[in-house]
């Protein structure tokens, strides 16, 4: 039985479904992401799977418990990390981690769990003095310090940095195959990618798509881009009569080329007929990022 | 170590680290209590207060000023923020009831206010002014009005979501509250119709409440029973009215 089972989920604010029939399943260990625009109903879901939220219609069950009852054993199964949500400025790491430590039954060792999201050195460290990063770390570590079976993880790296979104990813990734299930709710496609077994994509309340990162990529139809410097002036007319080539667009001395199927080498034999050779080649592939747009465009 | 202890414990090393609020809530009133206990001419009874010493109309007076200003700007004020912060909410995901959090707070506020009281009852009665001729009586009185106004800034942190206008809101309920406990017009000094209003007021019975204590009588069973009202009626509309996000 799935760890998380989501049937026909509702929630109606005012006349408006916010939520409107969202079913997914999410198994044991499993690395599972809820994608979608903002506004689509994402955050809205997952408070309703975390029992923060009473649910309009529908049945939700996660390990076993319905999160309706908000039961002291679904608190202790269940570790969510919220959308900005901040500590006191002037409480501590170690001073958190420790309080929250109590309120479970089989707390994770704090201190362990400060070496491995590597806030070690930041453990007298006030709230209101870490970097962004660092207070995502402490939100994970406060979501993960009870012990979980489950992790609902909302907006992990919204407003990070680049460089402290991927010190979240990394951590995340060294979580994966501890036995702890993931529920992650991100805009963000190669989060998706990087850190998701399957992924379902939600808009306007209701989910779209299913699949795997790699399957929702590969799903959708999108052009192949390749872009490159040739060695000497092509006529672009020559590439657009080649079969699997879309659209031939120049600018300054690089040409973008659209296509499907095998474009890149079509183009590149083509111009080597002519004794053009290609120089600083560059091909994109359809990515989550095309499918995403490719879904929820109205 | 229970969460219950941890959390109160950890409440109170907050509370030291941002001490601005305490210090400022309790150092006027505890130092204005010890001067006026300081001069002899406050200690002496005065025809114009109904035979009481100055001092003795404006003890109680100061002892409610400590307790309603913890109550109704400091108490508010961390509430408000914590539930802005999502500090309450974050507490919602865990197996324990953010309402613990809300003990510690009334806890904390508590033990401060006593420790101000103590200090304002316990230094002047060193500097030898009168202590409370009826301790039992002066701390029902002082327990009951900590009920009410307690129960006033519960209030305050469950209506106001946002803690700059719980404490602006707090602010003024202060000058209010305060008048008719008779800050700046001393209760005895009061035309008969504005004493009546303040009897009905929480700072007003408090008052009366306890400088009848302090002179050795009884609290009247108007001031009281208006203090448990009090007490009654905001923890039933604070309790109905909070949320946690």
């Amino acid at each position: 039985m799935s760890i998380i089972d989501v049937r026909g989920l509702r929630k109606v604010y005012g006349t408006r479904a916010v939520v409107d029939g969202v079913s997914l399943a999410v198994e044991e260990g499993e690395v599972f992401g809820i994608l979608g625009p903002n506004g689509a109903g994402k955050t809205t879901s997952v408070e309703c799977v975390g029992g923060l939220r009473r649910r309009d219609g529908g049945t939700i069950t996660v390990a076993g418990m319905d999160p309706a009852t908000e039961s002291t054993a679904f608190r202790e199964a269940v570790g969510i990390q919220l959308q900005e949500s901040r500590l006191p400025d002037k409480q501590t790491v170690s001073e958190a981690l420790e309080l929250y430590s109590t309120f479970y039954c089989h707390p994770r060792d704090w201190r362990e769990l400060l070496e491995r999201l590597d806030l070690a050195d930041q453990r007298r460290t006030y709230f209101g003095r870490l970097s962004g990063g660092q207070k995502q770390r402490l939100s994970v570590a406060l979501a993960l310090v009870g012990n979980p079976r489950v992790a609902i993880l909302d907006e992990l790296t919204t407003g990070l940095d680049p460089a402290a979104r991927r010190e979240v990813w990394s951590l995340l990734e060294d979580l994966k195959g501890t036995g702890v299930t993931l529920l992650l709710v991100s805009h963000f496609m190669e989060e998706a990618e990087r850190l998701c077994d399957r992924v379902v994509v939600i808009d306007h309340g209701r989910v779209i798509a299913a699949d795997t990162p790699e399957g929702l990529a590969a799903g959708v139809a999108a052009d192949e881009r390749v872009s490159f410097v040739p060695s000497a002036p092509v006529d672009p007319a020559v590439l657009e009569a080649l079969p699997d080539v879309h659209t031939v667009s120049v600018s300054a001395d690089r040409m973008v080329v659209t296509g499907t199927g095998d474009v890149a080498a079509a183009v590149i034999i083509a111009l080597h007929d002519r004794g053009v050779s290609v120089t600083r080649i560059r091909v994109d592939q359809p990515s989550l990022d095309d499918a995403f747009v490719a879904l929820t465009r109205i | 170590m229970s969460a219950a202890s941890a959390l109160l414990k950890s409440e109170a090393r907050l509370l030291a680290r941002n001490p601005g609020v305490v210090i400022w809530t309790a150092v006027l009133p505890v130092t204005a209590s010890i001067v006026l206990a300081a001069i002899p001419a406050i200690r002496r009874p005065d025809d114009s207060l109904g035979g009481l010493s100055f001092f003795q109309v404006y003890q109680p007076i100061l002892v409610l000023f400590a307790i309603t200003l913890l109550a109704v700007q400091a108490l508010p004020d961390v509430l408000t923020r914590y539930r802005e912060m999502g500090v309450l909410k974050r507490l919602r995901t865990t197996p324990v009831s953010p309402a613990l959090l809300l003990f510690a707070q009334l806890a904390l506020t508590m033990i401060v206010s006593v420790a101000c009281m103590l200090l304002m009852v316990i230094v002047p009665a060193l500097a030898g002014a009168a202590w409370p001729a009826n301790t039992a009586g002066f701390l029902l009185a002082y327990l009951l009005a900590a009920w009410a106004l307690l129960g006033v800034g519960m209030v305050i942190a469950s209506l106001f979501r946002n803690a700059k206008v719980a404490a602006g809101f707090g602010s003024v309920l202060f000058f209010v509250l305060m008048f008719f406990a008779g800050l700046w017009l001393q209760r005895p000094l009061m035309p008969t119709w504005l004493r009546h209003i303040s009897d009905f007021t929480p700072g007003g019975a408090a008052a009366q409440a306890l400088t009848d204590s302090a002179v050795g009588h009884w609290p009247g069973l108007l001031h009281l029973g208006v203090l448990a009202a009090w007490g009654v009626v905001m923890s039933i509309v604070a309790i109905r009215q909070f949320s946690w996000e």
